[in-house]
């Protein structure tokens, strides 16, 4: 990849790379930065940490030309910065990389890698000096990344990758990674974080949002929490504890991140005995769940250990095998009926799967549980009657502001996994599917989260989690199912739940299959 | 995961409190602007030709408003879905001629009372019923888009309507039938007024008081979130597309009853016009956005434009000309609502 001139060492004396103060973003009645400020330097990693809704998103489109700031200076590379454009944020060397991908569907990663700026001889594509730049960049960053895929067919942690591609393939000075991580596997991090200390030495500059805190201890050199739009601190990542991190973010103490649950096994409440899914992601899979319990299912990004629980809920089509819940073969699985049996599942992408935007919370919590007679009388909604079975569901989850009537598109990502917990709440259900159910939501939310399952279990319920984030499998599960290309590599139960046993059942299942 | 949109400035999700005022204040905009708009018209026309504001015109608006209005609330139901049905237009016309054979298998014009009528709705409900179940399985089980799905229908209906009627019109319509559909008054209100009004009643409430129409909204805003959440997409939406070959069915009687006979050609440009009426109303073609007020407003816009054009004597090609320009005019309206939100 092509960076910035000059080397090595960040300079303390020199302007930094990025300055940015008293920076405001007024949105129509809504103050979303106020009067922030913001440096990085070049070679520099500079975490952003805050809640959802603190304003980290609304900085980095300013910084990357999305749109302008409402006041405050602007400098870059010693430069002051008027009006920009996305594109000349790219020209000057900003290159953002959202959550959002900005990749089209439907063209290939080499066409998108130069969506908008082709190489072209005589108004004729030079298709293969394109190609030939593509591959080199995949391979110097180290990407798993076949150049001629189609987008629309790559796994997200694939699209990721192509994202990060695209950044870098101009003239970077200053990278911005929003959350880069929350789809890649373990071993995609591991050689991101590589690619990071490499433009690091090369002097780019380097914004990055994260909750993880181990990211934070592994990556940063200083720290700028947000709160409420406002800058609150910026500090050296050296020095900091996790706690005070967390506690400057959320404005409050949070003590621990994962509740002790106490498990008390009961009867199998799940049973799945050689599971095959239509697309063959889920091969031959057996695997119980049990009530009282939390059952984890740990595994890198496109093992399948979603797809086995889309299945049992009835989304994911189904080759072969039986699932039985509570003892009984269920024939026909579908969402419709799996609500019936009671069991409820919890989408990885509540914007995709999970919710409908533009309507109001009220309906969005009641939407899986309008078959029931406390809901409608000969298909009539009870209108009082659901206003009345919504709210206190909600004022249980603490959302904030307590008003039901409000479109969902307006939340948070906290407060819209509470709207779907609350659905989950708006009828009587035993078995919970959880799809990485604190992706995207802020510590404080997580806590809530975590506290909710353990509310479920402790009452009884079977509840299976499905994470890639290792540490929280680890610490919520009972049972751990550490799954593989497709196959259950490991149940890991008592004291066998460590990262280390996670990890080695990786790698022997790899060492099998390469031995079949 | 959707915490960060680019391409939405104001996205709400990056912002921390909403300013509830400014929505409602544009929800009001958004709410007045239509209503203003037609009386803006009204009173435009009403300067230019008096006898536009007569009440003699303004009932007969009224009532050619309350056929567009029962086409406009067809076509809306199925676009909350994000669908819409071409083959609106034909299918009027088949239900046109079904309906005629039917009175006329009964005793045609000579034959009276309540069993001609019967067998004439039982004809035209049958024929749009099987057009609507067809759309529906194709949109929803095959997959099919509804632009193809439909236009294919659209072409099916058309030459079953030609080939029952052999292309011509089919006389014979009770006097019963005209009576109950045109002709006949409850309280001094045309048959054809008083219809649209109990039937954009009825879906009213059908939309915004029961399960079908809340999942409906909730199918047009996610489909794949209705589907997790345990809403049976596939089959409401062919629900969704029989209520709307449904109400165009009652639209036909209606306009069968006005022209006095069966008409393989009735529907003509009906598909564009009430999709028009629809989107000029505020129904979103992103689906999820509209209802009974937007369906009747915008028919009510349509309708008074195009008759305020034949009384002023704006020639009937110029008027083709805005009716096609108010269609994309309506689209592009809604598109700009869509990026600002």
């Amino acid at each position: 990849m092509t960076t910035a001139e000059g080397s090595g060492a960040p300079k303390d004396t020199a302007e930094p790379l990025l300055v940015l103060s008293n920076i405001t973003k007024r949105f129509p009645g809504v103050l979303a930065l106020d009067g922030v400020d913001l440096d990085v330097r070049a070679g520099e990693l500079h975490v952003l940490f805050g809640e959802n809704g603190a304003g980290k998103s609304t900085l980095i489109n300013v910084i990357s030309g999305t749109f302008p700031p409402s006041s405050g200076s602007f400098r870059f590379a010693g430069r002051d910065v008027g009006e920009l454009s996305p594109s000349e944020a790219r020209t000057i060397g900003i290159s953002p990389v959202f959550q959002e991908f900005s990749l089209v569907p439907s063209l290939t990663v080499e066409e998108n890698l130069f969506l908008g700026r082709e190489s072209a001889t005589g108004g004729f594509l030079d298709t293969r000096a394109m190609r030939h730049r593509a591959r080199e960049l995949i391979d110097e960053l180290g990407f798993d990344l076949d150049p001629k895929a189609r987008v629309d067919r790559l796994s997200r942690a694939h699209q990721q990758m192509a994202e990060i591609a695209k950044a870098l393939l101009g003239k970077v000075k200053l990278l911005i990674l929003d959350e880069p991580t929350a789809s890649l596997t373990e071993r995609e991090t591991g050689r991101l974080f590589e690619l990071i200390a490499k433009l690091k030495s090369q002097g780019v500059g380097i914004i990055y949002v994260s909750h993880r805190m181990r990211e934070i201890r592994a990556l940063a050199d200083r720290v700028t929490v947000l709160r409420d739009g406002r800058h609150i601190k910026t500090l050296k990542a050296a020095t900091v504890t996790d706690g005070e991190l967390v506690e400057l973010m959320t404005g409050r103490r949070i003590d621990v991140l994962f509740p002790t649950i106490t498990h008390t096994p009961g009867t199998p409440a799940i049973e799945v005995e050689n599971l095959t899914t239509a697309d063959g992601q889920v091969a031959g899979v057996d695997f119980v769940a049990r009530a009282g319990e939390i059952t984890g299912i740990a595994g890198l990004v496109g093992c399948g250990k979603s797809e086995l629980v889309r299945a049992i809920y009835g989304i994911e089509p189904v080759a072969e095998g039986t699932v039985r819940l509570r003892g009984e073969t269920i024939e026909k699985l579908d969402p419709r009926s799996s609500l019936r049996r009671g069991v409820a599942y919890f989408p990885a992408s509540r914007g995709a799967e999970g919710l409908a935007l533009t309507r109001p919370i009220r309906e969005n919590v009641s939407m899986a549980a309008l078959d029931l007679p406390r809901y409608q009388r000969g298909g009539v909604i009870r209108q009082f009657a659901e206003r009345a079975l919504v709210k206190p569901i909600m004022e249980t989850l603490k959302l904030r502001p307590p008003n039901i009537e409000r479109a969902v598109g307006n939340l948070s990502g906290g407060n819209r996994q509470k709207v779907m917990l609350g659905r989950a709440m708006a009828r009587d259900l035993d078995i919970f599917l959880f799809d990485e159910p604190s992706v995207g939501i802020d510590v404080g939310a997580k806590v809530e989260v975590y506290e909710f399952i353990k509310r479920l279990v402790e009452q009884g319920a079977a509840v299976v989690v499905v994470s890639s984030e290792l540490p929280e499998v680890l610490a919520l599960s009972n049972r751990l199912y550490v799954m593989h290309h497709g196959k259950i590599a490991a149940l890991l139960e008592g004291d066998q739940r460590t990262e280390q046993n996670v990890l080695s059942s990786f790698f022997e299942e790899e060492k099998r299959e390469k031995a079949a | 995961m959707s915490d960060v949109n680019l391409a939405a400035p104001a996205d709400p999700s990056t912002v921390k409190a909403p300013d509830e005022k400014r929505s409602l204040g544009t929800e009001w905009l958004r709410q007045l602007a239509l209503p203003i708009a037609v009386l803006l018209l009204l009173g435009g026309f009403g300067l230019a030709d008096q006898r536009i504001l007569s009440t003699y015109n303004l009932l007969n608006i009224a009532q050619q408003t309350s056929y567009l209005a029962l086409f406009a609330m067809a076509q809306m139901v199925v676009i909350l879905t994000r669908g819409f049905d071409l083959s609106l237009g034909p299918t009027v016309s088949m239900v046109s001629v079904g309906a005629a054979l039917s009175m006329a298998a009964m005793g045609g014009a000579d034959a009276n009372g309540l069993l001609v009528v019967v067998a004439a709705i039982l004809g035209g409900f049958a024929l749009a019923g099987l057009c609507g179940l067809f759309n529906g399985i194709v949109v929803a089980f095959l997959g099919v888009s509804p632009l193809v799905a439909t236009l294919g229908s659209m072409n099916i209906t058309l030459g079953v309507a030609t080939t029952i009627s052999g292309g011509r019109p089919v006389q014979g319509i009770a006097s019963s039938f005209a009576s109950f559909f045109y002709t006949g008054t409850v309280f001094g209100l045309p048959a054809p007024i008083v219809i649209a009004l109990v039937v954009g009643l009825v879906l009213y409430v059908v939309l915004s008081r029961t399960v079908f129409g809340r999942s409906l909204y909730i199918i047009g805003t996610n489909p794949q979130a209705a589907a997790v959440a345990g809403i049976p997409v596939k089959r409401l939406l062919v629900y969704a597309y029989m209520l709307c070959s449904g109400l165009a069915a009652l639209g036909a009687l209606m306009m069968t009853a006005r022209t006095g006979s069966g008409q393989p050609n009735l529907g003509g440009t009906l598909s564009l016009q009430s999709i028009a009426a629809a989107v000029v109303g505020g129904t979103s073609l992103a689906g999820g956005r509209g209802g009974v007020g937007s369906a009747v407003l915008g028919a009510l816009f349509i309708t008074i434009l195009s008759n305020g054009m034949n009384l002023t004597r704006i020639d009937g090609y110029v008027q083709m000309i805005v009716l096609g320009a108010i269609v994309i005019l309506g689209v592009v309206i809604d598109r700009l609502r869509l990026e600002t939100r």
